[in-house]
């Protein structure tokens, strides 16, 4: 990374000189976060998942709030396998992973072959099919990022989790994998870890970050 | 193009020849009038189409780009290239991108012969890869049932999830994953136990990623003769192609009858074959006082069988459903020669059908006998229980002529028909409750012998030889043929298609009109659909 | 306001609210006069909205260009069968980053949108289809029409005009190839996300069956102030057959990287060093990747002379695709990023295909392989042949993407690549 390159608070793109914003304000934490796990008005009962730490891959699915999440998810299209993915995200979000069990349970809610289900699941990047650790750490290393230093800010990562890509830390505490654009390209680098986009991230950030993240909920 | 026109045809020209066909043809089935055969993976006429394979891309003149031909409807005035250079080109590199990650295992893979990648490979791709990469490796997978699934040769057309999930209509398959590191798999270890249908997923397989378990490594596919035949696995009569080598037969493989079976065959019929390359045969006619028999000719033994026939007191017969028509008919005349008498069969029978539900015409049929209704047309009656046994005692203690045609009777008693006055026995194996008899004459089976079949709607469908009988073993209608004639003076029939039509019951018919698809007899001689009831 | 950057040689007409928290509100959104557009156009006949976009001249901002007035012309005049709208929220192409942006700062200039573009095509449901890793951006959409639901704007009686339409937050999860419209179709309908054969087109069979338009955020965002201004009023920027404004995602070696929103036609240079502060450190300008990573890239000297439409950009050999702008320096390895964009094509590609199945990571292992300093000079060639015959083989146009950046990349720096097939020497790799 070029030195000359002004250090910015890590992880939001925002206090760049040009104007003020706090990071609640870039990030609307009026609106993030606070949407109900039973899902709020229908309209945004699949603008889900979360991404929880706390994982538990053994949990009932679609109980209390979450049964009335599906049941709004369900009237929002015009069939039942079209809920197929918010479904699927909200178990995750109950989960952390979406497991043999899960798919077989999810088909049988919807009314759906089991294999297509398995079919649907591993066709997107999202659904875990194996346990991750508590925070899911994606940095996209595509070009844009890549161009202003994104695979250093990976082996930052990786170095502080001292695990490998797609691994799980010792400690069961981060997940680092490598990720494809994020959207975020004039924030490089841009990194989500579980909900939250970190963006204009440098290596130097990196030990911040996780050590905030490491000393949460402990 | 003339969108609006009311015709029911239409007029295109297909590498420079015209060619008229009903509006809504495919450009792929339309150049096939021609004579081309475009290539394609995923286009299968049983199945849906997804375009997705892109090998069958054509050039029509003023399109912008290659059209996929599986999916392009024929229009009037097209003028249509397969063979020029850009779609040549085309195909040539999509055929390098096929040949990318596969093994090239050619020598040690089943399809090899019949393979469509190296046909194709062979016809259009590129004398030389240009491959440097290591392949993707994706291993070999039980699918359970008959297949095995060797994920390194796949080619990614769907035909096989297409089948289970139009056809068969249990959708076990499905493709995991994306881009190149997809295959297809079942829901982890669900596989494919318990489908009856699945077989076919082999045929449709059109690389030697799906492997019938049964003829795994087996023979080499260039070495097998085909024959076109008739299922006798049930009485849907599904036609079929006996592969066969070594006179045996090796595999069946469903032949194409959209009126009976379209492109498939059940998994039951598929894999009940190993009874016709049966080793224990009756391979010359013996002659017997009862006691002790010795073998002979046929001249011998049919001459010494016309002196007895007469006056050996009331006539009784137990026929084997497995039997053709021809030998069905034949049993039928001498008994009416003889002065008539009841004539039975045993036959198994499944609790229930099992329909293959994408296309109904097809079910395995209760009956597991092929032939069952031309029993009941010739007025035989059905005995004996569910599984093809029992129900012959009052023929086992018969007194007069007794005639047993293609019954195994391997659930009888050594002294079956010891009472008989003539015991006459044609079949094909050695059997203990044979050893009473005064005759056992060799007779052939349905793979050895030229005849028909009629299915559970009164279709008649002819099969053609495709072993050699053992010994001096010979189709029944030829022997008895030959008695009765002896008999009565008259000439023998000397072909299964004299035989059948000396047969009333399906008179109007002929081989020639019966073909190879087979024909309906008349509405007037069919019986009613449910009435095989059997007397315990 | 702008955001991060803010520029005065811009026009911002749809992102004028970036960076202005208050937008995101009912009522700061109606102060800022969202939902005047929609109001309007609810008083003219859906035709007459379809007329008024098509005289705008507005083009698709997703990437392809298409006339959306047109687009919208294609769904049927009646209301015998539900129609569907779709808005494409599933930006993923490398290098954008604009729509993220439109839905966090200002969703109810979407949500306006959708509900006029749902009324022009006669749709009763307007599906957004949103970028599963956008959680935060999902959530503020959400609770924007959770608010517009509320307020009576969206629901039964959108209005107060009588006319129904329902509008769902929808998310994904994880796959660029359902940014393709009919991908984006089978992903909505709960499959796997695999772009379908045309036709049918969605007009006439779309999502479940039934007449669907397809639209991107941005194109969808311009729709309102067309109809509250007018289609003139829209055509005062641009040029005759690129109208208007756009926003330009710029990324990669410039001091201020952002979204502007520019008249088309802007030049390139100037975007570069007026509008983003020039280039990082000073360094010089190697390369400009003009639309995303789907298209040719442009030398120092190409970037220097194009103006940002998309016939300027054609005229450079590229595309103007969704005007993402991603800047390299001299320092860029130029055969590394190609490989990691050819690595992105493998990695979304959806298997259906297998020009795009197998060339995608053929492509790219070949890449690898020469990045690695064992490449061979006849590797190029096959290069350019299996880029070659990717294009126009396959069902949707990801195999397509391919070809440009690689072969591009071969005429314009094959330096690069000979030096490290000669010597193993890389750009940059200090």
């Amino acid at each position: 990374m070029s030195g000359s390159v002004p250090y910015r608070n890590p992880g939001w793109a925002g206090n760049t000189g040009e104007f003020q914003l706090s990071e609640a304000q870039v990030r609307g934490d009026d609106f993030v976060g606070t949407r109900p796990l039973a899902g709020g008005h229908a309209s945004g009962s699949a603008s889900y998942p979360y991404m929880l730490e706390e994982k538990r891959p053994d949990a009932p699915l679609f109980e209390g709030p979450y049964q009335d999440r599906l049941d709004k998810i369900l009237t929002r299209y015009p069939d039942k396998r079209a809920a197929l993915l918010p479904v699927l995200n909200l178990a995750q979000e109950v989960r952390g992973h979406v497991s043999p069990e899960t798919m077989d349970r999810v088909a049988e809610l919807l009314e759906l072959p089991r294999a297509y289900v398995r079919g649907v699941t591993t066709f997107y990047t999202m659904y875990n099919k194996r346990p991750v650790g508590r925070f899911l750490i994606q940095v996209c290393t595509n070009i844009s990022c890549n161009l202003c230093g994104a695979d250093d800010v990976m082996e930052a990562f990786l170095r502080y989790a001292n695990t490998e890509p797609g691994e799980t830390s010792a400690e069961g505490d981060f997940t680092v994998v490598e990720a494809e654009c994020l959207a975020g390209c004039g924030f490089p680098t841009c990194v989500q870890i579980n909900s939250r986009y970190y963006e204009n991230v440098q290596p130097l950030d990196v030990p911040k970050i996780c050590e905030r993240l490491r000393a949460r909920g402990r | 193009m003339a969108e609006s026109s009311p015709a029911e045809t239409v007029t295109l020209t297909i590498d420079g020849r015209q060619v008229t066909v009903p509006r809504g043809t495919t450009l792929l089935q339309a150049a096939e009038r021609v004579g081309t055969r475009v290539p394609h993976y995923c286009y299968h006429p049983g199945l849906s189409a997804p375009a997705m394979c892109r090998l069958c891309l054509v050039e029509i003149e003023k399109a912008p780009k290659l059209v996929p031909s599986c999916i392009t409807q024929a229009a009037d005035g097209q003028v249509v290239h397969t063979q020029s250079e850009e779609p040549l080109a085309m195909r040539r590199g999509v055929l390098e991108f096929y040949l990318q990650n596969h093994p090239l295992d050619c020598p040690i893979c089943d399809q090899s012969g019949e393979c469509k990648l190296q046909d194709y490979a062979h016809a259009e791709g590129r004398v030389h890869g240009r491959g440097r990469e290591p392949k993707r490796v994706f291993g070999r997978d039980d699918f359970g049932g008959d297949v095995v699934f060797y994920g390194d040769r796949c080619v990614m057309c769907t035909r096989c999830v297409r089948f289970m999930n139009e056809i068969e209509q249990d959708p076990r398959l499905t493709v995991v994953e994306r881009g190149d590191r997809s295959i297809i798999d079942t829901f982890f270890e669900e596989g494919l136990e318990g489908t009856h249908y699945h077989g076919n997923i082999v045929d449709i397989c059109p690389v030697g990623a799906l492997l019938s378990k049964d003829f795994l490594f087996k023979q080499r596919a260039w070495d097998l003769d085909h024959t076109p035949s008739v299922c006798p696995g049930c009485s849907q009569g599904c036609n079929i192609e006996l592969h066969t080598r070594d006179n045996l037969v090796q595999r069946l493989r469903p032949r194409v009858n959209l009126d009976v079976n379209g492109h498939w065959m059940c998994d039951h019929g598929r894999l009940d074959y190993e009874w016709i390359n049966r080793g224990d045969r009756v391979e010359v006619p013996l002659v017997g006082d009862g006691r002790e028999a010795r073998a002979t000719g046929w001249r011998a033994a049919l001459t010494s069988l016309l002196e007895r026939l007469d006056g050996a007191g009331p006539v009784r017969a137990v026929v084997s459903p497995r039997l053709a028509n021809e030998d069905l008919g034949a049993v039928r005349a001498l008994v009416d020669a003889l002065g008539g008498g009841e004539i039975v069969y045993r036959s198994r029978r499944a609790p229930a059908e099992v329909p293959l539900k994408g296309f109904p015409k097809l079910a395995r049929r209760r009956d597991l006998e092929p032939n069952v209704n031309a029993a009941r047309l010739l007025g035989m009656e059905r005995v004996g229980g569910d599984d093809g046994t029992g129900g012959l005692a009052p023929f086992a203690a018969h007194g007069g002529v007794l005639i047993v045609a293609g019954d195994e009777l391997a659930d009888q008693p050594p002294d079956f028909g010891e009472r008989a006055r003539l015991y006459v026995y044609l079949g094909q194996h050695p059997t203990a409750a044979a050893s009473r008899a005064h005759f056992v004459l060799p007779i052939t089976n349905f793979a050895e012998q030229e005849g028909s079949f009629t299915n559970h709607e009164h279709r008649v469908q002819r099969f053609w030889p495709a072993l050699e009988p053992p010994g001096a073993a010979r189709p029944g209608w030829l022997v008895l043929g030959a008695l009765l004639a002896e008999r009565a003076g008259e000439a023998a029939p000397t072909r299964a298609e004299v035989a059948f039509e000396r047969i009333g019951a399906f008179e109007g018919l002929t081989y020639e009109r019966v073909g190879t698809g087979g024909a309906p007899i008349g509405e007037d001689r069919a019986l009613p659909a449910e009435a095989a009831g059997g007397r315990a | 306001m702008a955001y991060p950057y803010a520029s005065d040689r811009e026009v911002r007409v749809i992102s004028e609210y970036f960076g202005d928290p208050e937008a995101r509100t009912l009522d700061g959104a109606k102060r800022r006069g969202r939902y005047k557009g929609l109001e309007k156009a609810l008083s003219m006949s859906p035709d007459d909205v379809v007329e008024v976009v098509k005289a705008s001249g507005l083009r698709g901002r997703g990437g392809a260009g298409f006339p959306t007035g047109l687009k919208w012309s294609f769904m049927p005049k009646n209301y015998d069968r539900p129609h569907y709208l779709c808005c494409n929220a599933d930006e993923s192409e490398p290098g954008t980053f604009k729509d993220r942006e439109l839905m966090r700062w200002d969703p109810h200039q979407l949500i306006e949108a959708c509900l006029l573009a749902s009324y022009a095509i006669r749709a009763r449901h307007a599906y957004i289809y949103c970028r599963g890793e956008f959680f935060e951006t999902n959530q503020v959409l959400a609770k924007a029409v959770e608010e517009a639901y509320a307020d009576g704007i969206i629901g039964a009686d959108v209005m107060g005009s009588g006319h129904e339409i329902d509008v769902t937050v929808h998310v994904g999860a994880g796959a660029y190839i359902c940014g393709e419209e009919t991908g984006l179709m089978n992903s909505l309908e709960g499959r796997r996300g695999e772009p379908r054969t045309k036709p049918p087109f969605p007009a006439a069979a779309g999502v479940f069956g039934m007449p669907t338009t397809v639209n991107n955020v941005e194109t969808l965002c311009a729709a309102p102030h067309i109809v509250a201004h007018g289609a003139e009023w829209y055509r005062q920027w641009g040029s005759e057959k690129s109208p208007g404004t756009k926003l330009f995602c710029v990324s990669g070696h410039v001091n201020k990287p952002g979204n502007y929103e520019l008249a088309l036609g802007f030049p390139l240079i100037e975007l570069i060093e007026d509008v983003c502060g020039g280039m990082r450190d000073g360094n010089a300008l190697k390369a400009v990747i003009p639309g995303g990573s789907s298209v040719a890239i442009m030398d120092a000297d190409e970037a220097r002379r194009c103006a940002l439409d998309y016939e300027g950009v054609a005229a450079c050999g590229s595309m103007l695709g969704c005007a993402s702008v991603i800047v390299m320096d001299e320092t860029t390895d130029i055969v590394k990023q190609v490989r990691r964009m050819a690595a992105f094509y493998a990695h979304e590609s959806c298997g259906q295909c297998t020009p795009c199945r197998e060339g995608t990571s053929w492509v790219t292992k070949i890449l690898r392989r020469i990045e690695e300093g064992r490449g061979t000079e006849e590797d190029l060639d096959t290069l350019i042949e299996l880029t070659t015959q990717m294009v126009g083989t396959t069902i949707c146009v990801l195999s397509d993407s391919v070809a440009p950046p690689v072969q591009s990349s071969i005429s314009k720096f094959r330096d690069e690549y000979l030096a490290l097939i000669r010597r193993g020497e890389r750009v940059g790799a200090a």
